[in-house]
């Protein structure tokens, strides 16, 4: 852990930041990449100062999927992931990882292909007012899978499908992005992006650790089942927070009009 | 394969790559009677099975979309009426490209009034463009009748309390194309109305130039994912994923994408 060629991984205050660092790749994730992906969720999750973690990218583009130079170049192909694949064992993103705490995206400029991953499994997504969504796979011979499999649990389905089926051949800017709920705020002027996220994550950060970790169990573990069996399990996760001292703390400070101090 | 059935309620037929199926019973809002209910199988069947159909589009003749089931018509044909309802009973329904598992992609272009079981061929499309002029309704409830697969669908692919709003407000209210287009139950509104059906080609031809193989597969990835909770949908979906693993498209796409060409992909249909 700790020593990352492809990732910037910091810390500003209680914000962990995650950062895609291959501008020059467009932040496609290569073998190594994706190992560092792995590590970094972790090693954020892990330490106790971070309270939320924002995910961003470098350069012109958020995130742009596969590295295909790489799986062309060495003749190992995808061959390398499929047994990965085939098992659906994949540790690239938070959901993935398990990360109990709070993630906000941020995507800047081109969000493509295999980015989706991190837009469809982070808990909050805002982008910059020029970035652009669209999903190549399909025109160049590719499924499209996973990554629109997440979306569609949370986003009107036929705009999924559109950028699934329609290729490269069309962007969805983030203006419709925002009004299909993909992303919950676009931040105008662009370069105003990671200044708006570790505000964002600054203002998640003031909230209870230990609820905001239960209560995102509780809403992904919905996806995965019923109605009635989600909310079965949602209550079991409600009632496990109980006599856990946040729940005093919180109405003591809101009464006191002070700052909560929540258990590590 | 060269040509198609002659259809009575329908007109099928194929430009270039693309595939149309138009509702024809323009007199009869396009209601489906029992000749059409046994068409849209045939049409289905055969727009699938065509190697040169990449993409297909549904659509409408005349001022409507498809008002659902042709009631008058069924009650007049008792052993059709009786087919239908024990198709309705069992969830044997072969009105829509889901249906009858088409995996190549289908826009529906909704040109006009998509009332109650016209909602299906919304519901159960990939991708959906709609007239600017064209409005949805629900009127099931308002002549006593239950409103169920179409709207279950829905809700699974919307904002779920519109879905809810339009069965139960029955004929009294409309959705709007443009607030559709909002809600994300379409993607793209078209005027002046009159242009939808040169936007609904351009759309398909835009579609029909990604790899077949690879967009059957994606279908099957997506539908298949609103079966099962996520983590065994992303499973499955892996596993189709993989599926495609050494097909020549896999290659080809790449490649041409290098060499700035049109990628020539293998067909698919029998």
């Amino acid at each position: 852990m700790g020593s990352y060629r492809h990732l910037i991984v910091e810390r500003r205050g209680p914000v962990g930041w995650l950062v895609n660092d291959r501008p020059d790749q467009l932040n496609a994730m290569n073998a190594r990449m994706r190992d560092e992906f792995a590590d970094a969720w972790r090693e954020l999750d892990a330490d106790p100062e971070v309270r939320v973690i924002v995910h961003a990218g470098n350069g012109r583009a958020f995130q742009t999927g596969v590295d295909v130079a790489e799986i062309a170049g060495d003749g190992v192909g995808m061959e390398r992931y499929r047994q990965s694949m085939e098992d659906f064992d994949l540790h690239f993103t938070a959901w993935h990882q398990q990360v109990a705490k709070p993630v906000i995206t941020a995507v800047n400029g081109i969000c493509a292909g295999g980015g989706f991953h991190w837009v469809a499994d982070a808990d909050i997504v805002i982008c910059a007012a020029d970035a652009q969504f669209f999903d190549p796979h399909v025109s160049i011979g590719q499924v499209v899978s996973v990554e629109a499999i997440g979306l569609m649990r949370k986003m009107p389905v036929e705009a999924v499908m559109r950028l699934a089926f329609v290729g490269r051949h069309e962007r969805m800017g983030a203006a419709r992005a925002y009004e299909l709920g993909m992303v919950s705020e676009v931040v105008d002027p662009p370069e105003r992006l990671r200044e708006r996220a570790q505000e964002l994550g600054e203002t998640i950060a003031r909230n209870s650790p230990a609820a905001m970790a239960a209560t995102k169990r509780a809403l992904w573990g919905a996806l995965e089942v019923g109605l009635t069996e989600a909310c079965r399990r949602g209550a079991h996760e409600l009632v496990s927070l109980w006599g856990h001292p946040d729940q005093t703390e919180g109405p003591a400070a809101f009464a006191e009009r002070r700052e909560p101090r929540w258990q590590p | 394969m060269t040509g198609y059935s002659s259809f009575v309620t329908l007109d099928v037929h194929r430009e270039g790559n693309v595939g149309w199926l138009v509702f024809d019973r323009p007199d009869q809002g396009n209601a489906m009677d029992a000749v059409m209910l046994a068409e849209l199988e045939t049409a289905w069947r055969e727009l699938d099975a065509d190697p040169a159909v990449r993409v297909i589009v549904t659509t409408g003749n005349g001022p409507a979309f498809q008002t659902g089931l042709d009631v008058a018509q069924l009650a007049a044909d008792p052993a059709a009426l009786r087919e239908q309802s024990r198709r309705t009973r069992r969830a044997e329904l072969r009105l829509t490209a889901w249906h009858n598992q088409v995996w190549k992609p289908v826009i529906a272009a909704v040109n006009g009034v998509c009332a109650g079981g016209g909602l299906h061929f919304v519901a159960d499309a990939d991708v959906v463009i709609a007239a600017a002029d064209a409005t949805f309704l629900d009127p099931h409830v308002s002549v006593g009748q239950v409103t169920a697969y179409e709207a279950i669908a829905l809700v699974r692919t919307s904002p779920m309390e519109p879905i809810v709003r339009m069965a139960l407000v029955g004929r009294h209210e409309r959705i709007t194309a443009e607030r559709a287009r909002q809600l994300g139950i379409l993607s793209e509104v078209v005027d002046p109305p009159g242009r939808l059906r040169e936007r609904a080609r351009e759309l398909a031809a835009t579609i029909a130039r990604n790899s077949p193989a690879a967009m059957a597969a994606t279908k099957r990835a997506l539908w298949g994912a609103l079966e099962v909770g996520l983590t065994e949908a992303c499973r499955r979906g892996a596993r189709e994923l993989v599926g495609l693993w050494g097909h020549p498209d896999q290659a080809e796409g790449p490649a041409a994408w290098a060499e700035r060409r049109e990628p020539q992909w293998v067909a698919t249909g029998t």
